[in-house]
Parts: structure tokens; C-alpha cells; sequence
């Protein structure tokens, strides 16, 4: 039987009588009280319509940039690892640098999808598309770097546990083994998550272009829309899902860069083995994450006229977990620079002062600048208002994340224990061209992505617009919620 | 069915709140009395670390309650409002935190008591068999940062930025009962952007100066993080029993649904894999380096001087990893255990107490016997301890009922009070 406290009904007590809010509206998720359709013919109408020119340039920009990749690989694979810049004592740098990076640009994406859903933040449905898609591209391109880094990438195999394959056993007390599960479970988890959530629009589209007549379209959208006919037990089957995935996928996206910040804290070089690197590593790749979700969301919502969907509101959310998690970083370089000084090591020591002192101390500064000083003009209403200038300053978050790894990764190598073998790490020409060639690849993906998806769910916009409230415009408080439990069972 | 609720008063009169605060006054008072009654049974050192587990706990759990204000007006949350009055009452007890504190700055400043409990506020002390403080390399280094006149600065320091903020918040938010003045919600936001970092700042020197330089040799950058997830569950568990007890008098019927509890119990989820994540984290990374300046403070909480094991690695096995983590876990995955009230009244008395210990796994081996091995935990030390706590406790509980019948039950000018009683479960998505 169950046992339940039917509270609310009959003996609301005195206090409710009392209750009369202040008036202090929600900002609305969608502006302007845009219906549905125009919800529907807006993101539609980005794939439906003809390609625009500035499309056809950037994207023939970004294939010229990613070429860029393509030779320098090419060139390394031809030639051997030794092309690059590494040399005792610096024997990680460009290419982990360069994966950190993008693989903490890829963390935004499952952040805004999972963390943000299961923290009910509905502000979140006007990014997430764009972040998941990002999430994924970046995932591509932080995967080339450690693949072409084992030298000779046909033996890349040998990272999988194949034990029994030409005697070949991994070392799974390493946590660069630990990335090879971690990233790919990562990658596949996103891209499920991403897939899921595109199903429905997959769907909308699939209809759309069959009125339309277009065949071709209609099939291929049908075809990964598998049938998706918008009955209950589809959106039933759906929200699990979804809600399983975003459940799924929360533990993993903290896990992938707690893994990573794992390849330098379980070592011994000063500077790398700092306990607060697992936690640390997590908000800078949220930082970052946002900081590039800034950076696409606010050029895509100026040229396709997006102001309504993604609102000054959204703006704000963004800049302020930015400012936020840019303060975390900060907290963590503090910590560190604190405990090297408390914790007496000499070694730990010199090295943070050789970071802020010595030979590489332009890069710290331009790292403290751009991670700790920039995120914190967000704190003025003004600045979020003025899309340039947070547009500017996420380019800034997303420098400023860069030179952290290369802080970390080459300051504490160059000046190792032994000065007699110090050196002074710079790229050669191979590492550029890869490195940049990688922002090629990522644009290529990203405007395939905006020219064929959809750029937002539409039913998950619709879903928070005024208009979909079931008490809108209902003045009146009605209602004291579910009855408590006491105890046993309901 | 359970008709407690239906049978229950609406609201407590202000007299029956009187009775239960001068209850747990008379219940502070008494754990004092026995904690100082253990002066004639155990060291001096003994007392005056127990007592810092005391102050050091409701400490933590006012810490958390402040932090839970603070993020509530942060994120504009809605479900909490109901709540977040009870903690605006829970950190009405920083004060007299700061007075309960004050007993273990004074003995650190007379000769004879100096290093009663941080062996560096002395530099005679004896390290055992390494000379003293004074001519210990590793402290001559961090003396700027580790000295009596800068524990007393920082230690006031941090109860006034706790002080100041919760003053703030509480008055805000109780006058806005009043007049209704959207202005408040507004001043509580920037005192919460603002105080969340100081806070944050506050509490990570405070766990350092308080907790780790008892052994100041060690050293870990994740220690402020580690002692803010405890903060946080601990305020959270206090939050449930304090929804019980309100809800089983009567005070929160009609106001507090399931999905409050749900909501509540979601985060002591979450909470708890955070805090295994850091405590985690910070052994694991410790345990694989295997860096004698960094191991030596988990190999006191292990073995003795001759290599056998001490009572601490099962504290730490048992209560710490089981008891902190797995079975809290385990239980709050369940949606039940969060709903039905004596369940989620039970996990949060565990997580209370197992809080308690990780304190006592923190703080207590500092203390050493004549070999140099960590005095062991079960024993009549620990009576001390528990006592310690429940007379610190009993005075917060007492600081609490005090501001409880003062103000209205629920923030009900606040702007968001209708989403909260009307907090429906919902969708995540």
C-alpha cells in the first residue's frame, strides 16, 4: 500500500497564502514569439536554400588550409617522425599540444549536450547541434596528432589490445593507452549522441524534400532518418534515449581529459605532477570548449539571422561559464604556483619560475593573459552585449588555451633535471603546416555541417519557446507539485 | 497511508523553536563538557585535535550551506527557493563558529600550548629524531606562509569573508520578505559572483592552514578541492534532515514535493562521484608516482614505523572508499532511495557521519606516538572527538533554531518561489 502524504491537497498551510512573488521575468529561449514554422522554415531554410557564395569561398579557403595537413603529413610519413621539431630534451610537444587542444575544444559539445541537459538548462537547445558537431570534427583533428606522432603510422594497430598479433603487448599501465580507449569511446558516444539528437530534423527534412519532389534527398534524408514517424513510442523511445546517452556520456567527457591531464601527472617532471591536474584539466577544457562554441555560434548567428533563436540571453550563459571556468583555471595556475613554493621541491620550484621567468615566459604571459585576464571582462554586462568584441575575446580563450599545453608540455622538457641537456623547443615547418592545416580540416567538416544539417533542433526549440509552455500566460498558482513520500512505496 | 503530515501542526509556534534551540544548546554545552572533561584522560594534544575535527566539521557544513546560497542565486534556480532559506539559517552559525575556533588561536599564542596542535607555530618542537621545527630545512622555507602571526591574520580573514557574505545574503533575502523589492534578488547575485570565488579562496586556505599543515611537510594542490566536495555533501545531507524534520513537524507540508527531494538527492549524487573523482585523483596520482615527500602522508594512514599495518588503512579501506563512496553511490542511484523520505533520511545520516571520519582520516594522525606511528582512531580518543562534534554541533543547531522562527518558513516575495513549489519533475530535455 502505498504510503503518501497527500500534502498540498486539503492542508496547505498559512504560508502559501502569504506567497506573492516579485516580478522578475525568465528571459525567453526564443525571441520575437517566433511560431513553429518559422522556427522550422529557419533552419530548414539554411539547407534548403541555394549555396551562398561566402559558403563556396570559405569552404574552398578552408580545403586550401587543410591541404596544409594533408602535406605535412604526407611529408612526415615520407620522411619519418624526425621532421618535426623534437629533440632531448623536448620529445612531446607540437603534436600532444596540439591534441589537448583540440580534444578540449571537443569537450563543449558533449558539456552543452549532457551535463547542460541533465542540469535542465534549456538554453542550451540553440547550441547544442553546432557544439555536438564541433565536439566531433575536433575529436578528427585531435586524432591525427598522436596517431602520426607513433612515427610509423601503419603500426598505429599495435595501440589496440591485439595480444596474440606478432607478440605485441600494450602497456596498459600507461595512460596514453588509456587515451586510445578513452577518445575512441569518447568519439563514438558523441557521434551516437549527435546521431540521436538529428533523427527527428533527419525526419522533418526527409518530408520536407519529399514535397518538394526532390527524390535524392528525400531518400537520403529517410534513409538515416530510419523511418522516424514522430508517434509516441518514437518520442518515447526518443527522450531514453537521448537521457541515457547524455547519462553515458557525462562520466566519459570528464574522464577523456582526466585521462589526459593523467599522460603528464602520473610522471615525475616538475611541473607535471600536480595532483589538481585532473579537475584542472576539466575546466580548461570546458573554457575552451565554449570559448570556440563563441567563436563559430556568433559569426553562423549574424549571417543566417539567428538573433531570435540564439538570444543575448544564450550570449550571456556562454560568456559567463567562460568566466567562470576561466576563473577555475586561474585558481589551478594559482594553486600550482603556490604548492611549487609550499612544497619546498627545488626542482618543482625552478620550474615555475623558468615558466614566468625564463626563456619561454613570453608564452606564459600570453597564456595567463588571454586564460585568466580576458574571461574576465565578461564580468560587464556591456561587453556580453557587444557580439564583436566577446566574439574577439574567444579567439583570445581559444589562443590562451593553446599556449597553456605548450606552457605545461614544453617549459617543464626544455629545462629538464640535468642542465646540461637543456634546450630550446621550436617548431620546424612540418608542425605548422600540420598544426594549421588542422583548422582547415575542422572548417571543411564544420561548413559541410551547416550546409546538410540542420544547425539547431527544431524540436527541441520549439519545446521552449513561450508558446510551448502549458502554463503560459497563466497567471494564476495553481498547484503545490507531487505529493511527498513519506515512506514505503507509492 | 501515513497520515503524519494531515496530523502534524501547520507551523511550530516561535515556543516550541525556543524549546528545541535551548535543547541544543543544552546539548552543545554538554558535548563541551565531556570534551573537556577528557583532559583528565587524554593529552592535552589529543583534546585540542579533537576539537579542531569539532570546529573543522560544522565548519565544512557551513561552508557548503553558504555555497549552495550562493550558487542558487548564481544559476537563478528555482527549485531550491523553498530551501535556500534553511541554509540562509544554517550559516547564521559562522559567528559562533569563529568564537568556537577562537579557543585553538589562543592556545597557539600562550608559551607553553604553542604547538598543541601545528607543530611549526613552535620552532622547538621536537621532530622525532630530525631535530626541531626551527632547523627543519623544509620549514625555514615555508616560514612566510606557515608562522603564528599569519594563521591568526588568515584564520580572521576567513571567518570575516564568511561572515560578511552570509550577513549579506540573510539580509537581502529576509528583508525582500518584506517589501518585495526585486532588488535584492538582484544585490544577491553580485554577492554571490563575487563571494563564490572569496569563498572558494577563503576555504582552500583555510583547509590548508587548518588540515594540511598539521603535517606540513606534504603537500597536494588538490586539497582545497577535496575539502570543498565536503563541504558541499556535507551541506547537502544536513539540507535533507533539516526537509524531514520540517516536513515531519508540519512546518514544510504543502510546500515541499517529491521532486524537491529527488532534486536534492541528485545532487548528493553527483557530489559523491566528485568527491570519489578528487579523493581519487589525489591517491592515485600520489600512489603512482611513488615520491617519498608525497607518499609519506598515506603511509602514516597505513602502517607503522616497522611496517605493519595501523588502524588507518581500514579506516580508509572500510569507511573512507566503502563508506564515503560505494555505498553512497550504490544507494542514491536508486530513484526511490531519493524520494522516500526515511531512506534519503538515512543516506544523509551515513554521509554525515562518514564525513566525520574523513576528517578524522585528515586530522588525527597528525597526532603520533612515542614511535613516531599515528595514534590509532578507536580508542578512548575517540569519544573525545565525537563529543567535540556534538558540542560544536549542538551550538550551530542551537545558532540555527535561533534565526529559524524569526523569519518566514519560505522566501515568499522571492521571484522564483511559485516555480518552486510548483517544481515538477521534469524532462531533462
Amino acid at each position: 500500500m502505498a504510503h503518501v502524504a497527500q500534502s498540498g491537497a486539503g492542508t496547505a498551510p498559512a504560508i502559501l497564502d502569504e506567497v506573492k512573488p516579485a516580478v522578475l521575468p525568465r528571459a525567453v529561449l526564443v525571441s520575437n514569439n517566433r511560431s513553429f514554422s518559422w522556427i522550422t522554415e529557419k533552419i530548414c531554410g539554411i539547407i534548403e536554400g541555394r549555396t551562398p557564395a561566402w559558403w563556396w569561398v570559405a569552404f574552398c579557403v578552408a580545403l586550401f588550409v587543410a591541404s596544409f595537413t594533408v602535406a605535412g603529413i604526407t611529408y612526415l610519413v615520407a620522411t619519418g617522425v624526425g621532421v618535426w621539431g623534437h629533440a632531448n630534451p623536448v620529445n612531446w610537444a607540437w603534436d600532444i599540444v596540439n591534441f589537448v587542444f583540440w580534444i578540449g575544444i571537443g569537450h563543449a559539445g558533449t558539456l552543452i549536450s549532457a551535463i547542460l541537459c541533465l542540469l535542465r538548462q534549456k538554453w542550451r537547445t540553440s547550441i547544442n547541434r553546432a557544439a555536438e558537431a564541433m565536439t566531433i570534427f575536433a575529436v578528427v583533428c585531435a586524432g591525427i596528432f598522436p596517431v602520426f606522432h607513433v612515427g610509423r603510422v601503419w603500426f598505429a594497430w599495435y595501440l589496440f589490445p591485439i595480444p596474440t598479433a606478432n607478440g605485441v603487448w600494450q602497456n596498459f599501465r600507461s595512460p596514453l593507452e588509456w587515451d586510445v580507449f578513452a577518445v575512441s569511446t569518447y568519439g563514438t558516444v558523441s557521434v551516437l549522441f549527435w546521431y540521436v539528437g538529428l533523427i527527428p530534423d533527419l525526419a522533418v527534412l526527409r518530408d520536407r524534400f519529399t514535397v518538394a519532389g526532390n527524390r535524392v534527398k528525400a531518400f537520403l534524408y529517410g534513409l538515416f532518418a530510419m523511418g522516424w514517424r514522430g508517434s509516441n513510442r518514437h518520442w518515447s523511445n526518443y527522450e531514453m534515449a537521448y537521457l541515457i546517452l547524455a547519462g553515458v556520456s557525462t562520466p566519459l567527457v570528464l574522464s577523456v581529459h582526466t585521462i589526459v591531464s593523467f599522460d603528464f601527472a602520473v610522471s615525475l617532471i616538475p611541473g607535471w605532477h600536480t595532483t589538481i591536474f585532473p579537475p584542472y584539466f576539466v575546466a580548461g577544457a570546458i573554457f575552451s570548449g565554449f570559448g570556440m562554441v563563441l567563436t563559430l555560434m556568433l559569426p553562423l548567428r549574424s549571417i543566417y539571422k539567428l538573433e531570435d533563436l540564439i538570444t543575448q540571453y544564450h550570449i550571456d550563459c556562454m560568456c559567463k561559464i567562460t568566466l567562470a571556468t576561466g576563473t577555475m583555471v586561474g585558481y589551478a595556475y594559482a594553486m600550482e604556483f603556490f604548492i611549487a613554493w609550499y612544497g619546498s621541491n627545488p626542482y618543482e620550484g625552478f620550474t615555475f619560475i623558468n615558466r614566468a621567468f625564463g626563456p619561454y615566459a613570453w608564452a606564459y604571459w600570453i597564456m595567463i593573459t588571454c586564460n585568466v585576464i580576458t574571461p574576465q571582462f565578461f564580468w560587464f554586462k556591456k561587453v556580453r552585449q557587444n557580439t564583436t568584441l566577446v566574439w574577439v575575446l574567444s579567439i583570445f580563450v581559444n589562443v590562451g588555451m593553446w599556449f597553456e599545453r605548450f606552457v605545461i608540455i614544453v617549459t617543464s622538457l626544455a629545462r629538464d633535471f640535468l642542465p646540461s641537456s637543456w634546450g630550446y623547443y621550436s617548431p620546424s615547418i612540418v608542425e605548422i603546416f600540420t598544426f594549421f592545416g588542422t583548422f582547415g580540416v575542422f572548417s571543411v567538416l564544420f561548413l559541410l555541417f551547416i550546409r546538410f544539417l540542420p544547425v539547431m533542433p527544431m524540436a527541441e526549440l520549439k519545446a521552449v519557446t513561450p508558446q510551448a509552455d502549458p502554463h503560459a500566460n497563466h497567471e494564476e498558482f495553481t498547484g503545490h507539485g507531487d505529493p511527498v513520500v513519506e515512506r514505503g512505496h507509492a | 497511508m501515513s497520515s503524519h503530515a494531515a496530523s502534524a501542526p501547520a507551523v511550530l509556534t516561535a515556543d516550541s523553536h525556543a524549546t528545541a534551540a535551548n535543547k541544543a544548546l543544552l546539548v552543545g554545552v554538554a558535548g563541551i563538557v565531556v570534551t573537556l572533561i577528557g583532559l583528565f584522560f587524554s593529552s592535552g594534544h589529543v583534546i585540542a585535535f579533537s576539537w579542531l575535527v569539532g570546529v573543522s566539521y560544522w565548519t565544512a557544513l557551513a561552508i557548503g550551506m553558504l555555497l549552495m546560497v550562493m550558487i542558487h542565486h548564481i544559476f537563478d534556480a528555482s527549485w531550491s527557493v523553498v530551501v535556500r532559506r534553511q541554509w540562509e539559517h544554517g550559516i547564521s552559525a559562522f559567528i559562533p563558529l569563529a568564537v568556537l575556533f577562537a579557543p585553538l588561536v589562543v592556545l597557539a599564542w600562550l608559551p607553553s600550548t604553542r604547538d598543541i596542535v601545528w607543530p611549526w607555530m613552535n620552532p622547538a618542537h621536537e621532530l622525532h629524531g630530525h631535530g626541531t621545527v626551527g632547523s627543519d630545512v623544509l620549514y625555514i622555507k615555508k616560514s612566510g606562509f606557515l608562522n603564528r602571526n599569519m594563521f591568526t591574520g588568515m584564520t580572521l580573514a576567513f571567518f570575516a569573508v564568511w561572515i560578511w557574505l552570509s550577513a549579506r545574503l540573510r539580509k537581502a533575502s529576509f528583508t525582500q520578505d518584506t517589501d518585495g523589492d526585486i532588488r535584492w534578488t538582484r544585490m544577491n547575485r553580485v554577492t554571490s559572483a563575487l563571494g563564490i570565488p572569496l569563498t572558494a579562496l577563503a576555504l582552500t586556505f583555510a583547509a590548508i592552514y587548518w588540515i594540511k599543515s598539521l603535517e606540513y611537510h606534504w603537500f597536494s594542490t588538490m586539497y582545497g578541492v577535496w575539502f570543498f566536495a565536503n563541504c558541499i555533501r556535507g551541506a547537502l545531507c544536513s539540507t535533507v534532515l533539516i526537509m524531514v524534520w520540517l516536513y515531519r513537524r508540519g512546518d514544510y507540508n504543502g510546500v515541499l514535493n517529491t521532486n524537491h527531494f529527488h532534486s536534492i538527492g541528485q545532487l548528493m549524487l553527483a557530489f559523491t562521484i566528485f568527491w570519489a573523482y578528487v579523493t581519487f585523483s589525489q591517491y592515485f596520482l600520489i600512489w603512482n608516482a611513488n615520491v617519498p615527500e608525497e607518499t609519506f602522508w598515506y603511509n602514516i594512514r597505513e602502517i607503522n614505523a616497522d611496517g605493519s599495518p595501523n588502524q588507518w588503512k581500514y579506516v580508509g579501506i572500510i569507511i573512507i572508499l566503502f563508506g564515503h563512496f560505494v555505498v553512497p553511490f550504490l544507494y542514491l542511484l536508486s530513484y526511490r532511495n531519493k524520494i522516500v523520505q526515511p531512506r534519503i533520511r538515512f543516506i544523509a545520516c551515513w554521509v554525515l557521519c562518514v564525513i566525520f571520519f574523513d576528517l578524522c582520516y585528515n586530522i588525527l594522525p597528525a597526532l603520533k606516538d612515542d614511535l613516531g606511528n599515528a595514534e590509532p582512531l578507536f580508542g578512548i580518543n575517540l569519544l573525545w572527538t565525537i563529543s567535540a562534534v556534538v558540542g560544536v554541533g549542538g551550538i550551530c543547531v542551537w545558532s540555527y533554531l535561533r534565526s529559524l522562527p524569526k523569519e518566514k518558513l519560505i522566501p515568499i516575495r522571492d521571484p522564483r518561489i511559485e516555480e518552486s513549489l510548483t517544481h515538477h519533475e521534469q524532462h531533462a530535455h
